[in-house]
């Protein structure tokens, strides 16, 4: 941390010194008792997923017992592998319903949200108005509203209980087009304007000179809709019934009733499903905490 | 030589290939007005026509989306209908207002309780080492990325009255057995609250603060430090600095933060599902899920559909005052 003497002239350091020297002791208590205060905070907040971790790795006895022990007494990795030789459970099928809804919206939202950002942003065209307000006018329905006739369109389209359920009525993305034309809103023409010039396509102005320069908000938009439709649970719910068709969140609650007196099995399957992608998004959080900021979204 | 044509124009870029751009426009734009009239406009209108019919799925109604036929048009019916407050009221009335009555409680607890963790935490987490401050921020942001029925899951081994965690800690800390059911007990209230709805109370926290957290860390950085030290060389305490300097910079996020923050938790669905499923006696049947069981477990989309109508009213009103107060953000 920079001191306040760093910056001052001397002059006001002369002033300041006596006032500074009773606080250093003050000050250095304050330090610690903020790193402690914050570090007990850390471990309250991290603690249901050690609890969960610690749990998939006891016996069937001993997470019955009473009171339960914290640390596992006899590790043992049982859990996973009557999970993983559960006939009924292929996870992998699960885990490739999840991964397909959730690439193919990432890739239709960044596709629709970067192009129609750009005409938003970049043309002028009757009804630009009008179209933008509407766009943003749905960003305020709730999805309550809009899943009931949601599933009704989907009824009529035989759509229903289809993994293209999920992803056919989300293909053009309000929020995607809003975060994309206010991005390129601040890129320059100068560019667009010579390759048209040099007599580039409008299709090609818009893949060769656009949207290389989009490559930060496309990243994180493209990790906020993947989680957004991997951790998706109602909309789902609705449409899928059939249990081979049906993605992760699903099966973890259908898991967790079936087994509901066997939590050390419930814990080992929610470690195998919630684990996974956690770990690979703390890792590229930076992208997803520089979206959010740019965006206040939700 | 579109130069020449663009010359005078307002926007040089139409210059001289107008009608390739149109071509382009129109090109993505009609297919994307055509996919929102059916995915965006018509739920929209739809929602809403349905909630003036008594319409349910299972029958097929007139061809006309359904809506006529034996999917009988009923008028301000169910609004009327919600309105109904004597004692012979019909079930689903008594369920709406129960379904009301918690999720007004949810959401004006969980703001002011958000907002009371996050703003000292990022004031915090801000004011350690940069060394450290990744590891802080990366365990209170790690619960935003979970599944939220993952979550839920979690926290409900965590409160489970024999096995769980909590009564565990309890029963160590007191030296006797402990076994209460967090989630489970319908005579469990606290200051008129119910126990459970509180208990989705701290499990939709703990997933939820991250959101705030990154954000007022990026406004807590945003801050000047010159503006800081020069109140501590005025001789304002940590304190004062905070509460007469920091606090009033940060207002307008404070504010958007505190709207966005409301607005998601009337629509919180995963965790009173998949934690409480509304138990117990319906103490945590939040709107969302009043809606849900109306329409695909009841079948009853009329009645659903007017439900969901006043829950996008409420948001409808809390976005307003939100554009209305946004409007004035830079007064500081």
């Amino acid at each position: 941390m920079a001191t306040t003497s760093e910056r001052i002239g001397p002059t006001e350091r002369v002033q300041v010194a006596p006032a500074r020297r009773q606080g250093v002791g003050r000050y250095r208590a304050g330090r610690i008792s903020l790193y402690v205060v914050l570090a007990v905070l850390g471990i309250v907040a991290a603690m249901p997923f050690v609890w969960m971790i610690l749990s998939s790795f006891k016996t069937a006895e001993e997470i019955r017992r009473i009171p339960p022990t914290f640390w596992p007494e006899q590790a043992t990795l049982d859990n996973y592998r009557t999970i993983l030789d559960d006939p009924e459970l292929p996870l992998a099928l699960f885990y490739r319903n999840s991964a397909f809804v959730a690439v193919m919206n990432t890739l239709a939202t960044l596709f629709t949200g970067s192009i129609l950002g750009y005409i938003f942003a970049k043309f002028r065209f009757r009804g630009r108005q009008a179209l933008f307000w509407f766009i943003l006018a749905t960003m305020m329905i709730p999805s309550q509203v809009t899943m009931l006739p949601g599933y009704l369109i989907l009824l009529q389209l035989n759509l229903l209980n289809n993994l293209w359920g999920l992803i056919v009525p989300s293909f053009v993305d309000a929020f995607a087009i809003f975060v994309m034309r206010q991005f390129i809103l601040s890129i320059p023409n100068d560019e667009s304007s010579s390759a048209r010039v040099d007599g580039a396509s409008e299709w090609r102005i818009y893949r060769s000179v656009v949207l290389p320069q989009l490559g930060a908000p496309l990243a994180t938009l493209g990790m906020l809709t993947f989680m957004f439709n991997w951790n998706a649970y109602l909309w789902p719910l609705i449409v899928l019934t059939e249990q081979n068709k049906r993605t992760l969140p699903i099966i973890l609650t259908w898991y967790s009733t079936q087994h509901s007196s066997q939590d050390n099995l419930v814990m080992a399957a929610s470690v195998l499903i919630v684990i996974p992608v956690l770990f690979v998004f703390a890792l590229s959080q930076k992208w997803i905490v520089r979206g959010l900021t740019l965006t206040g979204g939700r | 030589m579109s130069e020449a044509i663009g010359v005078g124009r307002r926007r040089r870029w139409f210059g001289g290939r107008e009608g390739a751009q149109k071509r382009f426009v129109a090109g993505v734009t009609l297919p994307a007005v055509a996919f929102m009239a059916v995915f965006s406009l018509l739920p929209i209108v739809w929602a809403f026509a349905l909630a003036f019919f008594d319409f349910s799925p299972r029958r097929a109604g007139s061809p006309f989306l359904g809506l006529g036929g034996d999917n009988p048009f009923v008028g301000l019916e169910h609004f009327k209908a919600m309105t109904d407050f004597s004692a012979d009221q019909p079930i689903q009335v008594s369920q709406f207002h129960t379904a009301v009555k918690v999720t007004l409680a949810f959401a004006f607890l969980v703001v002011p309780l958000n907002l009371a963790i996050t703003l000292p935490l990022a004031a915090m987490i801000e004011s350690v080492h940069t060394r450290v401050k990744p590891i802080f921020r990366t365990i209170f942001f790690l619960p935003v990325l979970a599944s939220s029925v993952g979550v839920a899951i979690i926290w409900g081994f965590v409160l489970h009255p024999q096995n769980g965690l909590l009564n565990g800690a309890i029963t160590r800390i007191t030296g006797k057995t402990t076994q209460i059911a967090w989630i489970s007990d319908p005579s469990l209230v606290y200051l008129g609250i119910p126990v459970a709805l509180l208990a989705v109370l701290v499990a939709y926290l703990w997933q939820d603060i991250g959101y705030n957290l990154v954000i007022f860390i990026a406004a807590l950085q945003a801050i000047p430090q010159s503006v800081k030290d020069a109140a501590r060389v005025d001789g304002a305490s940590a304190w004062q600095t905070f509460r007469h300097i920091t606090l009033p910079l940060l207002k307008p996020t404070i504010l958007l933060a505190s709207i966005l923050t409301m607005i998601s938790a009337f629509q919180v669905f995963d965790l009173f599902q998949v934690m409480t499923d509304g138990g117990p006696q319906d103490q945590t049947r939040a709107l969302s899920l009043d809606i849900y069981r109306n329409a695909f477990r009841y079948q009853q989309m009329g009645w659903a559909a007017a439900v969901s109508v006043v829950l996008f009213a409420i948001v409808f009103v809390i976005s307003l005052a939100q554009t209305r107060l946004l409007r004035n953000r830079w007064e500081y």
